[in-house]
């Protein structure tokens, strides 16, 4: 234990990782603050970088970038009205208010503070929770990693606050296009064409980055400008902050839980922590009806969770290989490059770079703090940056990266269909972060159900009889009926208020 | 390029089906009762299923309730409808990494980045006091960090690098 804590910290203490893990905390603050780039979209761009770093500093980016660009969406959110990254659109109306009301420094302060507590909180779950689960899932078979994949994609389309039938056929787009290839139980070409290009498949990388850059690119071109940062002087920052969590530390706690619950889940990300935090903050506040009007009670709350969820998704990233968000979609891929594969074994045979990773997440967050209010400080600056330059430079980034991922021209062609395919389902209310999971598990899945069958000689029946798979499969089947009882229990509820209301 | 959901699912109805029939026809494995041909065949009818399902209209329900969430100022403010051609504009920036893809090779990274960073950011409004500055210097920062730390082997054709 103490052996392994001292060879984490020797795996950290390298210049690459340090300077790396600071390079990728500004670039996450920066692309996580400008509207419209995306936190998931800071991340798949690092991603190719990331090829060339040694194992841990591969991954320090990856845990910094995120964590950091996660915040920082905060920031647009509080000055413009405009989050900068999903997470931080549930609150954004919330911390504009306060900005109006001159409290700009306490929303942004909430916003450094809570989800450094958050991040911290995640990361200690994260160390808690995957040792044992790793044990449980020692003993898993075919028949649980088949259910428990299901059971992710089914939460992945959950979430998505969209029509249920559109997500789920977003994960089947996804699941269709992991067909791509020769890598299937037959090793027979399928779906190829005839094109050699098409062999390997379709790296989820370059399809991550089409569908999360390339079509934001796309949408940029219709959509007006945002407007300019208005120029204001900041006061202190973190006054306040520490009066803040004595006064709302319980809504911190359950922001916390409520974000390491959902970060675990796998498919559900820092968006829907974030979302769920602050209805329920809203729900049991004492004060609902100050929510809306700048209030900071909700901020806190959310804040805690959408910073909590991120490190809290690494668990079932790193113990089964299923993203808990997109950003640990984008992780499991950089683990699976740099020889750490997900899985059970991880926890006892690399003890000493999955401690690294705890601890990195540790640094991260604490680092969040002075540089948090570094960016808060230079934003407008930053702000003033015309979309019509920024865009330009995500282009080329894209066009490198892609190429640099095989070296080869098709990853550019794969990234641009993508930008495509992730444009008309978004604005057509196709939710593409299921499609995007259905594309990272498709092997995965396969594989699960297909050995499985074979073990089980074409029957159904030994899906259901080991007992973690039978709760497993019910929790999935339960995720898959949801949104029918839900229309049923609204369809039953409609003649009763109508009745109701006509009597 | 918002479609029905007509359109949308019969052309997931259409997906579904040849992809499963297209799994259908895959060899199976000698003396084994699954093979490839199972998931494909598997997926493609659930696609289908979902395509009948949202063209009849199911699920749509959950999605009027999304529209109500008060979105914020910045996004709601929709593009005053122009003339048709202006939606075909979102289609430049794949457009620019296919003509990546096919040029890149003969006229090299430099002038290739060069003629993508000047059109995007034209086509986003900027004046060319802006766009030519940022043609002409962000393709060789982009080089400098790519080509030269990560050695990616960009290709130099016309003009080569200084380095």
């Amino acid at each position: 234990m103490l052996k392994t804590l001292v060879d984490a910290f020797a795996l950290i203490s390298t210049w690459e990782v340090i300077i790396s893990m600071f390079a990728a905390s500004v670039y996450g603050l920066v692309i996580g603050s400008l509207p419209g780039l995306s936190a998931t979209m800071a991340t798949a761009l690092l991603v190719p970088v990331t090829f060339y770093l040694s194992p841990i500093a591969a991954i320090a980016t990856i845990v910094a970038a995120s964590s950091m660009a996660i915040f920082s969406g905060d920031i647009p959110g509080a000055l413009l009205r405009i989050p900068g990254t999903p997470a931080s659109a549930a609150y954004a109306d919330e911390a504009y208010a306060m900005t109006r009301k001159g409290q700009a420094e306490l929303a942004l302060g909430a916003g450094v503070w809570f989800s450094a507590v958050g991040g911290i909180a995640g990361v200690l779950s994260l160390m808690i929770l995957a040792p044992p689960l790793a044990e449980i899932a020692l003993s898993f078979s075919t028949f649980e990693y088949f259910w428990l994949a299901l059971l992710g994609l089914m939460c992945a389309t959950l979430v998505a606050r969209s029509s249920p039938v559109k997500a789920i056929a977003g994960m089947f787009i996804g699941l269709l296009v992991a067909c791509i290839g020769i890598e299937n139980p037959g090793g027979v070409p399928r779906f190829t064409f005839g094109l050699t290009d098409l062999f390997g498949g379709i790296e989820p990388i370059p399809a991550l980055v089409g569908v999360f850059a390339v079509a934001q690119v796309m949408r940029a071109m219709l959509t007006p400008e945002p407007p300019p940062l208005p120029r204001r002087k900041f006061g202190s920052i973190m006054a306040g902050q520490w009066r803040l969590t004595k006064l709302y530390h319980w809504q911190m706690t359950r922001g916390n839980i409520v974000g390491i619950i959902i970060g675990v889940l796998p498919g559900a990300g820092a968006d829907m922590a974030a979302w769920v935090s602050y209805a329920m903050s809203k729900r049991f506040s004492k004060e609902p009806e100050k929510f809306g009007t700048g209030h900071v009670e909700g901020l806190v709350e959310a804040g805690a969770s959408n910073n909590a969820s991120i490190a809290s998704g690494w668990v079932p990233s790193l113990l089964f290989g299923i993203p808990g968000d997109t950003i640990a979609a984008i992780a499991i891929g950089v683990l699976y490059m740099k020889g750490l594969n997900p899985g059970p074994t991880l926890f006892t045979e690399k003890a000493s770079s999955m401690y690294a990773i705890y601890l990195m997440f540790i640094i991260a967050n604490i680092l969040m703090i002075p540089l948090g209010i570094a960016m808060i400080r230079v934003a407008t600056y930053i702000l003033l940056a015309p979309r019509s330059a920024i865009m330009p430079i995500i282009m080329l980034c894209c066009a490198v990266g892609s190429f640099a991922i095989g070296n080869n021209m098709f990853g550019v062609v794969t990234v641009a269909a993508f930008g495509v395919i992730g444009y008309v389902m978004e604005t057509n209310g196709y939710p593409v972060a299921a499609m995007v999971l259905g594309i990272v598990m498709g092997t995965m899945v396969e594989q699960a159900f297909v050995t499985s069958l074979i073990k089980s000689d074409g029957s159904i029946l030994p899906f259901f009889e080991r007992p973690v798979a039978a709760i497993l499969a019910a929790m999935a089947i339960g995720a898959l009926l949801w949104p029918v009882m839900v229309w049923i229990w609204r369809k039953v509820k409609q003649p009763q208020t109508a009745a109701a209301t006509t009597r | 390029m918002r479609l029905p959901d007509s359109i949308t699912g019969s052309f997931l109805v259409v997906l579904g089906a040849a992809a499963a029939y297209g799994g259908y026809i895959l060899p199976p494995v000698p003396g084994q009762p699954v093979g490839p041909n199972v998931f494909p065949l598997v997926i493609g009818c659930g696609l289908a299923l979902c395509g009948l399902a949202i063209v009849f209209g199911i699920g749509h329900s959950f999605e009027e309730e999304e529209e109500l969430v008060p979105f914020e100022d910045g996004q709601a403010a929709a593009p005053p409808p122009q003339s048709k051609l202006y939606g075909l504009r979102a289609l430049l920036p794949p457009a620019l990494l296919l003509f990546y893809v096919f040029a890149a090779d003969r006229l090299g990274f430099i002038i290739t980045a060069a003629i993508i960073v000047y059109l995007t950011s034209t086509a986003l409004g900027a004046k060319w006091k802006l766009a030519l500055p940022l043609a002409a210097l962000s393709p060789f920062a982009i080089h400098l960090i790519f080509g030269k730390l990560l050695r990616v082997p960009l290709p130099a054709g016309l003009l080569p690098t200084p380095w």
